[in-house]
């Protein structure tokens, strides 16, 4: 039987929308800091080993991998919702960061970034 | 709280290069193709793809190879039967239901396969990335705008609900080739297609491809949506005729009006509370509003039912006109539309008188015979107008359906109440004056008798209770004033005759002619044409010429013609402005009517021996007929001519027979009728004569011609003969005499018993006339061969 065409397509879009080339994206949450920007990374289950980032002009990017690893012997994903693979995010922050100062921290599963701008 | 130890990260490092492990294992997709970018929902239930699956998932980053198969059937597929372009893909989500797994996949990247291998029950795959080629062009520009118009021209078509996401899609996807893959998706293509989509190594050559399915989607899009459309069109028609009518029902209610048809119910409801009916009648309309009320509008039967209830509501059981009983009125209305005619207005009198008496007296049932043109259905009118009846006349001429008197059963479609019905419907009365006109003209074939349906009609004593086939309800005609009327009395059965009272109305004389005209006629006609009576006068000489010279007929029809044509040509004068009044003479009439049709019948003054003047009664009046006979030596035998009917005929036989047994005493040599044969031609040829009343011309001719002597040539005659020799009876009488008058003729023979009829003659032909009675043939002989005698003694 022929499908319709289009007839899925409220399914696909919402999806669609964001398929990019990295499998995943941690959500993000910005603070501004008394002398400069604090940005949080969700990043739950990712070994710190596996993260890195990179500053280029104003953007700070993060990327890496949620691996997963057996959490005990002899079992096996009856179901699964924690997306794993490569993870790639990137925010722009007014100025320029290459000369600010940048600190990273983890904690509770979390990414700090800390940005302390050049001058202050 | 209890505090994590801060692992600090690494230095920033340079981008690590694209992450793909060489081996993956194989998730075979049967009849779908997973594009880059992409989320597909899937579900897993061959044992060879749980077990990829499962060990997809046992990996760290859960990656897989999609790659479709080359033909869905397979299972499980080998190496060869699947392409070697694929797309790596991580499971986003995955769900265990019984045996399958459902996964929600995310394509990551185009890879080429290097190679397969199996590995227990799955197959998996080296692979290596083949990213597509990011060309630009405005070719490419080109193509990826005219995709976006055709897939926004599919949406339309397919969902347009989806238009303003799918706009959203493309203004937020810079990249054509994520565009090209998901509409690549989206379109119900083939694997084959959708492969070949997915192994298009650049951007131009993925447009290209996208480009053409979707123009061929769109096409068989609007051409689906055109014959959906056309399919469509007819039924909505009506669906929406049908919404429209249960919302306007909606707002009615809504409103507190009732819906037209309730309202119609509720009308006929009213009329039928306000009319006056017998009980039978409006049980049976009771019945029919119940039944309306519950039928919907669009029921066959609402129509029938609602047509049948209004003429239940429009006849008039109870309702009649009271009669003017008054005699003298209605004797002076009767002479002032109608000259003479006393015997007719002397019964209608006679009606009336009884009517004064006993109110509830049936009315009678009367039938006016004479030639036409005498005033017959005139007559009718000013009968009901002298009585203050409605009048309605209806014409039985060419009648020849029985249901057309009765009506047709309300089973049928279309049908409708009698003519009778349908009268007394018109008249608003239940006791009209109804005259049937033409009543001898009636046919009759293989759908029945009119004139049958007509005894019931016509018979007092069943007509209180006549049924029509539509009405199914007895109507009471008693009250109706039936008047037939008829040329001839021949063609109407016994039966029907028997139940009506004849009244004949003769033609008319020249004098009556004369006096109708002035009375009437001219008046009338001088009123057509607009002249006024001062403007032009008709001596009287004129008139008489007219009547005589320009007309031959009972009635008076021709004659108003004439007249009427006369005042045309006058009024051509005074309209061309002529102001002297006109004074019409004879001598003029030749200029205004033209050359005179009639010629007098001239008695002829000479007749041979054998040759009688005889009188026939026509349905236009009377005329005079000559009776030639003439020997035929050699011959033994009777021959005759003339188109002569039976009755005729045998007539002559019967004078031939009384000649010759009388032969002695009439003097004739009886060797003379042995000799010869007879030879009897009655004139004009081509006109059908019948009837017995030539009896005695027939027998005055062959006297005539056996003795020598000729019959007088001034005297006309009729009458039935019998071989005993008597002179027997006929009718028309008056026509008769003056027909003979108008041919000249001064001498009438007429049987005895015919002397009752010449009262009837108007005073100037019994005065004009000499009239001989007769009761034998010897007698007739002695008054028509007068000769006869002598020329035996001699």
């Amino acid at each position: 039987m022929a499908r319709d065409a289009f007839r899925f397509l409220p399914l696909f879009l919402p999806g669609a929308q964001t398929a990019r080339q990295p499998e995943w994206q941690p959500s993000v949450d910005v603070y501004r800091s008394r002398n400069g920007w604090l940005v949080k990374f969700d990043l739950a289950g990712v070994h710190p080993k596996d993260v890195e980032w990179s500053v280029a002009g104003n953007a700070l990017t993060v990327r890496g991998a949620r691996r997963d690893s057996l959490m005990e012997e002899g079992c096996r994903h009856y179901h699964m919702e924690i997306t794993y693979s490569r993870f790639e995010r990137r925010v722009e922050v007014p100025g320029d960061l290459s000369s600010a100062r940048i600190t990273t921290e983890y904690r509770d599963g979390m990414l700090l970034v800390r940005i302390e701008e050049a001058g202050t | 709280m209890n505090e994590e130890p801060i692992v600090p990260l690494p230095e920033p490092t340079p981008a690590a290069p694209a992450h793909s492990p060489a081996t993956l294992p194989v998730l075979p997709l049967k009849n779908t193709v997973l594009f880059p970018f992409l989320f597909a929902p899937l579900s897993v239930g061959r044992p060879g793809s749980v077990a990829a699956v499962e060990a997809a998932l046992g990996g760290e980053e859960k990656t897989l190879l999609c790659v479709a198969q080359r033909n869905g059937e397979t299972d499980p597929p080998s190496p060869d039967q699947l392409f070697n372009v694929g797309t790596r893909a991580i499971i986003k989500k995955m769900a265990r239901s019984e045996e399958t797994l459902e996964l929600l996949v995310q394509g990551v990247e185009r890879v080429a396969i290097v190679e397969y291998e199996v590995k227990g029950a799955y197959l998996v795959a080296r692979c290596e990335p083949k990213p597509i080629t990011e060309d630009a062009s405005p070719e490419i520009d080109a193509l990826y705008r005219s995709v976006i118009d055709l897939a926004n021209r599919a949406i339309e078509i397919a969902q347009p609900q989806a238009q303003p996401s799918f706009q959203q899609l493309v203004a937020g996807s810079p990249d054509p080739i994520r565009l090209v893959y998901l509409l690549g998706s989206m379109l119900s293509l083939d694997v084959q297609k959708e492969q070949a989509l997915l192994e298009s190594n650049t951007r131009l050559a993925a447009l290209q491809l996208l480009h053409g399915y979707l123009a061929h989607e769109v096409q068989v899009l609007e051409l689906r949506q055109k014959i959906t459309t056309q399919a469509q069109t007819e039924i909505s028609k009506e669906q929406r005729e049908y919404m429209l009518r249960q919302q306007m029902r909606a707002i009615q209610d809504e409103l507190g009006e009732k819906s037209p048809e309730k309202a119609e119910v509720e009308a006929l409801r009213q009329r039928l509370q306000e009319t006056e009916l017998p009980d039978e009648v409006r049980k049976e309309a009771e019945r029919g509003l119940a039944r309306l009320d519950r039928l919907p509008s669009m029921a066959p039967d609402h129509q029938v039912t609602r047509a049948h209830l209004e003429l239940i509501l429009e006849l008039p059981w109870k309702k009649s006109t009271t009669d003017v009983l008054d005699l003298e009125r209605t004797r002076a209305i009767l002479d002032e539309d109608h000259f003479d005619l006393k015997d007719v207005k002397q019964r209608i009198v006679e009606h009336l008188a009884v009517l004064k008496l006993n109110p509830q007296a049936k009315a009678p049932i009367l039938c006016f015979v004479g030639p036409p043109g005498v005033g017959k259905t005139s007559l009718g009118q000013s009968i009901a107008r002298s009585l203050g009846r409605k009048f309605e006349r209806m014409s039985l001429g060419g009648l020849h359906d029985e249901a057309e008197l009765r009506g047709h059963r309300r089973t049928y479609i279309g049908a409708m109440p009698g003519r009778i019905i349908q009268a007394i419907r018109r008249a608003g009365v239940n006791n009209p004056l109804l005259m049937l006109d033409e009543i001898d003209k009636l046919g009759r074939d293989f759908r029945g008798d009119p004139s049958s349906a007509l005894l019931e009609i016509l018979d007092p004593a069943q007509n209180h209770t006549f049924r029509d086939n539509y009405l199914d309800l007895p109507f009471d005609l008693s009250k109706v004033l039936f008047i037939g009327t008829a040329n001839a009395l021949d063609p109407l059965p016994r039966p029907l005759l028997d139940r009506m009272e004849v009244l004949r109305l003769t033609g008319y004389s020249e004098e009556e002619k004369f006096e109708i005209a002035r009375r009437y006629l001219i008046p009338r006609v001088l009123q057509d044409t607009g002249l006024k009576a001062d403007q032009v006068t008709l001596s009287d000489d004129a008139l008489r010429h007219v009547i005589k010279h320009y007309t031959r007929e009972a009635g008076c029809r021709q004659l108003e013609r004439s007249l009427g044509r006369l005042a045309r040509k006058v009024a051509i004068r005074f309209a061309e402005g002529h102001t002297d009044p006109v004074k019409i003479e004879p001598e003029q009439l030749n200029d205004l009517l033209g050359p005179e049709l009639f010629l007098p019948d001239r008695a002829r003054k000479e007749m041979p021996p054998g040759m009688a003047t005889g009188l026939a009664w026509t349905e236009v009046g009377g005329e005079v007929l000559y009776v030639e006979a003439s020997r035929l030596p050699g011959f033994r035998k009777l021959r005759l001519t003339g188109q002569l009917g039976d009755v005729m005929r045998e007539s002559a036989k019967a004078a031939q027979t009384y000649v010759w047994s009388h032969a002695a005493e009439l003097g004739i040599d009886p060797t003379q009728i042995h000799n010869s044969g007879v030879h009897i031609h009655v004139p004009a040829g081509a006109v059908p004569k019948d009837g017995p009343s030539a009896g005695v011309a027939l027998v005055s001719a062959l006297a005539s011609l056996y003795s020598g002597v000729p019959v007088r040539s001034d005297t006309a005659m009729t009458g039935e003969i019998t071989l005993s020799g008597l002179v027997m009876p006929i009718g028309g009488v008056k026509e008769k005499v003056m027909a003979a008058r108008r041919a000249g003729l001064r001498r009438v023979i007429l049987p005895r018993d015919n002397e009752k009829d010449v009262r009837e003659l108007p005073d100037e032909v019994r005065r004009d006339m000499e009239i001989v009675f007769v009761e034998k043939i010897d007698e007739l002989l002695a008054q028509s061969v007068p000769g006869l005698r002598t020329a035996t003694t001699s």
